[in-house]
């Protein structure tokens, strides 16, 4: 090897290595980067949203809810897609602060409190819950068999006074929106508050309105039945 | 060395850094002596006007030397490693000292459960309670631990105890440890187990007699029961 040559692959070497050493500083920036940036306490009045922000967090949730929020029964992760914003930030936070997902038989609750934690600001938290919000809404699959929505109906009479006539919520009474919703889903959450899962940890003050109206359930045969009328309803 | 950094409260920790510290010696002044060789002889047989490469075998002794001799002496080192190995293994893995407790340990997708057996000292029964990411017991006494996973692959892991066994979804899985120290150390997975495998935590406290009884009593569901009647 002639010396120019050397030199040159000196040359060429030691810039590789500066490059290999910026490239992993840098990856290292971006792994820290949503426990460390901006780790000071925020009020979540003053919590200024990047709308990027709130797509890029979204890929953590998709490995479960999906691409299209319609969520996955085989993940336990129910659909998500298009609910409001209000209500998935609370049941972000909820699952943070473990008023939810901290039950011994909250098996899908344990799946989704470690994810939760995750995000680590409450601007995170903002920016995914909107990010949800504005997607399309996705028509999850139905799975359950065996309800019929004439007998619901009637079953369905007192979940009205705080999720409405056509499933549709109420932010002021902290109802979500029923129409939608995955149906395997929605019966293990009944069966939940029904058997003290849900709704029980002090810090869920608003999941325990829900328990004494899942007890006018009397079987998982009433169950399906409200389910099956539910999945018949606009949610507009 | 290792409990520099992390400290030791089982009763066997000790033993398993001893064995760590064992093989780092060995592999380490191997490491070096390899090393010192490699540079020694790139030195030697440098290139140099007038002097020719030179074209061998490898098949005399003399010349074998180099490979023979560190054969046999790693061979002699294996030989410390297995039995220090072994005695550890006996001791920790295959070895159940008596229990004092029970507890149940339960991995899933991704958090640990536990279930205490409450007052009466018995697992199954009305007083056993139930936690989610927090293990409580007492400092000083053998606990027995079965392990089971609701799911997938786990890994039940302490490392202040030193304490690593595997959960297999449809085994129950034993195991023990001794604690050493009052305090509260981390509980992980070690075993990769989907996307929550990172943040799938908790929290072991060993308490003294009195503050475990106390807790015992404040938190199974019989105990609050009674004492509320
Ligand atoms: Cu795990």
């Amino acid at each position: 090897m002639n010396r120019t040559n050397a030199t040159l692959v000196r040359h060429a070497s030691r810039a590789l290595g500066v490059a290999a050493l910026l490239g992993l500083a840098l990856a290292a920036t971006q792994l820290s980067a949503p426990v460390d940036a901006n780790a000071q306490d925020e009020t979540a009045a003053a919590v200024a949203v990047d709308p990027e922000r709130g797509e890029k967090l979204y890929a953590l949730c998709a490995q479960c809810h999906g691409e299209n929020g319609a969520g996955n029964p085989m993940a336990l992760a129910p659909s998500i897609a298009g609910l409001p914003q209000w209500f998935v930030e609370g049941q972000l936070k909820k699952f943070k602060n473990g008023a939810r997902g901290t039950h011994f038989d909250d098996i899908p609750g344990m799946r989704m409190r470690p994810m939760s934690l995750w995000l680590k600001q409450d601007s995170d938290v903002v920016a995914v819950a909107e990010f949800v919000a504005n997607m399309e809404k996705a028509e999850p699959v139905a799975i359950l068999e065996g309800g019929d929505p004439e007998a619901g109906k009637a079953k369905y009479l007192p979940c009205t006074a705080c999720h409405g006539q056509n499933g549709q919520g109420n932010q002021a009474l902290n109802a979500p929106p029923l129409a939608g919703m995955s149906d395997w889903y929605q019966l293990w959450a009944l069966k939940a508050f029904k058997a003290g899962i849900r709704g029980t940890n002090p810090l869920d003050t608003t999941g325990a309105l829900m328990r004494p109206m899942s007890m006018t359930l009397a079987d998982e045969q009433q169950m399906l039945d409200v389910i099956a009328y539910i999945g018949t309803l606009s949610g507009e | 060395m290792i409990e520099r950094y992390l400290e030791q409260v089982s009763t066997y920790a000790g033993d398993i850094d001893g064995l760590i510290n064992l093989i780092a010696w060995f592999v380490g002044v191997w490491f070096l002596v390899a090393e010192f060789v490699f540079f020694y002889l790139i030195f030697k047989f440098r290139h140099r006007e007038g002097h020719k490469g030179e074209y061998i075998t490898g098949e005399e002794k003399h010349q074998k030397r180099f490979i023979t001799i560190p054969h046999f002496l790693v061979l002699v080192c294996d030989i410390f490693i297995i039995i220090g190995a072994v005695r550890v293994w006996v001791d920790v893995k295959q070895t159940l000292p008596p229990a004092d407790a029970t507890v149940r340990i339960i991995g899933q997708q991704w958090a640990w459960s536990f279930v205490h057996p409450g007052p009466d000292g018995e697992l199954d029964t009305a007083d056993d309670i139930k936690t989610v990411e927090s293990l409580n017991t007492e400092v000083g006494k053998v606990y027995h631990f079965q392990l089971e996973s609701r799911d997938v692959l786990h890994d039940f892991s302490v490392p202040v105890f030193r304490l690593k066994q595997d959960a297999i979804p449809g085994r129950i899985i034993s195991g023990w440890w001794k604690a050493t120290k009052t305090g509260e150390w981390d509980i992980q997975c070690a075993e990769i187990c989907g996307i929550g495998h990172g943040v799938m935590r908790a929290r072991i406290k060993v308490q003294s007699a009195a503050e475990h009884a106390s807790w015992m009593h404040e938190n199974s569901p019989v105990a609050s029961i009674a004492s509320a009647n």
